[in-house]
């Protein structure tokens, strides 16, 4: 049998890098416990919990479909056993700072859909927003409920080589991961047990029901018991689990397009015993599928006649449509200004350095600078069209500059910034792997709510700086300690 | 509640049960023919008539050769009706209702799902495990009612899954009955022994009950007796149709429907129908069209209660 202890004598930290646990030869104190409690298990034993942490998710279906040679192989996303530690103290910083940022997005929305005072003060460019492809005019001027666009957010946090937490991005659409961290922390509970206990990690478990009680105050006044849905593309769309999670447990029906119609600017469900209003929908479906007389006609994914119940107020549509134009990756360059202008305040949280391709002498310092860039493109998310400067070769280097050149409105660039490493356990050794953090942040009538913890993702490929689920990445439970 | 979760429901009891009945008649069928001696005109191929829809030559080829028969029941991705098809519909139904059946009933088809498509289930099959892996198909099977059972709340998504069980079950009966009678071409006088209706007997799990209760020596009248009017065997056309007449009471309850009237006339002539058919009257001529028409009007129902229930898109 091999000591688990003998096996940390191998954790190597990468120089100049953040890791969460380790300064090089010290333990944080964070991780004391954790550390010692890992050192009296075996290898076999920390092997044997994780292949239990994939039958636990495995079973409950928390799985996605790989397809080769036309069959359907399911696999479940990748989930690292360490969890990831965060101390009160870090927590309270990124607590204030993603609050003050929603706050301002959700101003910025409110005003973007209606003022547009920000514009006429020459804060954000006019052309930007006119050129971004998720600023949405058919929702102009519909009056939302509180005047909250951003309900639910994820926004993406990272570490850099100093320790600093930056934003990376905003996620103001549809953002999905939540059931993970749940069920993150679901399977922690069962592998370890007495470490939970010990370390008096905060609960996460209520954000369901937090989510709940918002929703519900979303439906238009003079309703006394509202009839909340949640709209799912359906069984195939890769994050399903975590939709009939949700509606699990908060207890409310989930739904596709074709359960839904509308009348009389009233939206209504299919059930047995005939129609029945519908109060609120947390929707999963993108903006462009929701409405196809307003937007893509040929989707099935939606309801006809959405919109025009939106806007008569007949229904709460959760998060609000058009949120795209505040998470747009050149867009995200204002945030800091978005700030200062609403709020008259410094960012808490700073964002990490973005140069807009469109003006030529920064595309001109990025292509000079381009092994130490990385290029976005601002309309997509999940790690698809991006180019790390490190690591590509000459002739995708050649590829992405032909495709900024062509269109540079549609790119910006970010100096790499080395993310923060934590231990995982991989193939029997510990390794310091890189990773971002996700918090969850909910935002209702009386404010903005974040459950303390969130979705850790982890890049699982040695020396990988990208951790979309889609590019080989996995996950983390996320601790945040008294 | 949901059309659409209303009929997902309905289907995932109705595959679920279409799973059970074929894991039953088909584990009986692999231990009886073992015996060789007894069972020398036994073969597979009723059972392939009853639950693929093979050629006539194809049956020819396949119904004395146990392993290709087993692929093609219970693995063959083309058998509309295989174990491997019906158990990924019932989990595609389960997984469009998902918030609406216990997470113990949605990881018990997730789990059974996961266990049909695994690789080691055909070695498993093929190999001196065949038997065993057979019994713990239908183990998993019979532990899926006990599991919805008692986790589900009753009301109405409960009465839908079990309107489509008992629809499955009295469906599937008539279809087991009717090879077995087409056997004797429906000739009650005929006289067979029990032998001849042990196979049929052990594919619905009656045979224990029919030594227990039928002492005579008309074994083809006893069995005909069994499977349709013994109210208390479990898969007798009676016992489900009673069953169906409670779920379809307590659905029409609850909803308030213009076709209730013609729903529950539809229901009242079926039950009828066996309820107070004449035993004495049953006989060469007139078998047949009977369990034909009771199949047909079974059919017939399920089909007008799934439009005025269903219809959503």
């Amino acid at each position: 049998m091999i000591s688990a202890a003998a096996v940390w004598q191998q954790y190597l930290t990468p120089p100049g890098i953040w890791d969460e646990m380790s300064t090089g030869n010290i333990i944080r104190q964070q991780y004391d416990k954790v550390f010692e409690a890992l050192q009296h298990l075996s290898v076999e034993a920390l092997q044997h919990k994780d292949r239990l942490a994939a039958e636990l998710f495995m079973n409950q279906g928390i799985t996605f479909t790989v397809y080769s040679d036309n069959k359907g192989i399911e696999r479940i996303f990748p989930f690292d056993i360490i969890p990831r530690i965060i101390t009160s103290a870090e927590w309270n910083h990124i607590e204030k700072g993603i609050q003050q940022r929603l706050k301002a997005l959700n101003m910025f929305l409110k005003d973007i859909y209606n003022e547009q005072q920000i514009i006429k003060e020459g804060v954000v460019p006019a052309d930007l927003i006119a050129s971004c492809p998720h600023f949405t005019r058919e929702v102009f001027g519909i009056q939302v409920p509180h005047d909250i666009y951003v309900h639910i957010s994820g926004i993406d946090l990272i570490r850099g080589e100093n320790g600093t937490f930056y934003i990376l991005e905003d996620n103001l659409r549809t953002p999905s991961g939540v059931s993970y961290m749940l069920e993150n922390r679901e399977v922690t509970k069962r592998i370890f047990p007495n470490m939970l206990f010990e370390n008096k990690v905060k609960m996460v478990s209520n954000y369901p029901l937090m989510l709940h009680q918002i929703l519900i105050q979303l439906a238009p006044a003079q309703v006394s018991n509202p009839y909340v849905v949640l709209l799912t593309p359906g069984v195939y769309n890769s994050a399903y689990y975590e939709h009939t999670f949700l509606a699990r447990q908060m207890g409310i029906d989930l739904v596709e397009g074709r359960d839904l119609v509308v009348d009389n600017h009233k939206v209504y469900a299919k059930t047995t015993n005939g129609l029945k209003q519908v109060h609120v929908i947390y929707r999963r479906v993108d903006d462009e599928y929701l409405d196809p007389l307003v937007f893509k006609p040929d989707s099935v994914l939606g309801v006809p006649g959405l919109v025009s119940a939106y806007r008569k107020g007949n229904v709460a549509i959760v998060n609000a449509m058009g949120n795209g134009v505040a998470d747009d990756k050149a867009v995200y360059n204002y945030v800091p200004a978005m700030i200062k202008y609403y709020l008259n305040e410094e960012p808490i949280l700073p964002n990490v350095p973005t140069y807009e391709l469109s003006d030529a002498e920064a595309r001109q310092h990025v292509f000079k600078n381009i092994n130490n860039m990385v290029i976005k493109r601002t309309n997509q998310s999940g790690g698809y069209g991006m180019l790390m400067g490190n690591s590509a070769s000459e002739k995708e280097i050649d590829d992405f500059k032909k495709a900024v050149e062509a269109d540079p409105r549609s790119f910006i660039a970010q100096p790499i910034i080395k993310l923060s490493t934590v231990p995982c356990f991989i193939d029997g050794k510990f390794v310091a792997r890189h990773v971002d953090l996700r918090p969850y942040a909910l935002c209702g009538p009386e404010g903005i709510q974040i459950v303390p913890g969130g979705l850790t993702r982890v890049a699982l490929r040695e020396g990988s700086l990208v951790v979309n689920s889609s590019q080989g990445g996995g996950s983390k439970d996320t601790w945040v300690i008294e | 509640m949901l059309s659409r979760i209303a009929d997902s429901l309905f289907w995932l009891n109705r595959y679920m049960e279409r799973a059970d009945g074929m894991l039953r008649t088909t584990l009986s069928h692999a231990v009886l023919l073992l015996d060789k001696d007894v069972n020398s005109d036994l073969s597979w191929q009723h059972v392939l008539e009853t639950f693929t829809y093979c050629s006539d030559e194809e049956i020819d080829v396949l119904k004395n050769d146990t392993r290709a028969v087993l692929d093609k029941l219970l693995l063959d991705g083309t058998n509309p009706n295989s174990l491997k098809v019906i158990v990924t519909r019932a989990r595609e139904n389960a997984r469009g209702a998902q918030d609406h059946i216990t997470k113990e009933v949605w990881e018990h088809v997730n789990g059974l799902y996961h266990y049909v498509n695994s690789p080691e289930l055909e070695k498993q099959l093929h190999g001196f495990q065949m038997i065993e892996t057979i019994e713990e198909l239908l183990h998993e099977s019979t532990l899926y009612t006990g599991v919805a059972d008692s986790t589900m709340p009753r009301g109405q998504g409960w009465d839908f899954m079990n309107l489509g069980k008992y629809i499955e079950r009295c469906l599937i009966t008539i279809e087991i009955a009717d090879k077995f009678f087409s056997m004797i071409d429906y000739n009650l006088e005929d006289e067979k022994d029990i032998l001849h209706w042990r196979p049929m007997l052990l594919s619905l799990s009656g045979y224990e009950l029919h030594l227990k209760n039928y002492r005579s020596n008309s074994f083809n009248d006893n069995a005909l007796h069994q499977v349709l009017f013994n109210g208390h065997f479990t898969r007798s056309v009676i016992y489900s149709l009673n069953r169906l007449n409670k779920y379809i009471r307590d659905v029409m309850q609850l909803n308030e429907t213009e076709a209730k009237e013609i729903l529950h006339k539809m229901f009242g002539r079926i039950r009828s129908r066996v309820e107070f058919a004449d035993f004495a009257s049953l006989n060469k001529e007139t078998l047949e069209p009977f369990l034909t028409g009771v199949k047909d009007e079974v059919n017939d129902f399920s089909m007008q209660f799934a439009q005025n229930f269903f219809s959503y898109s």
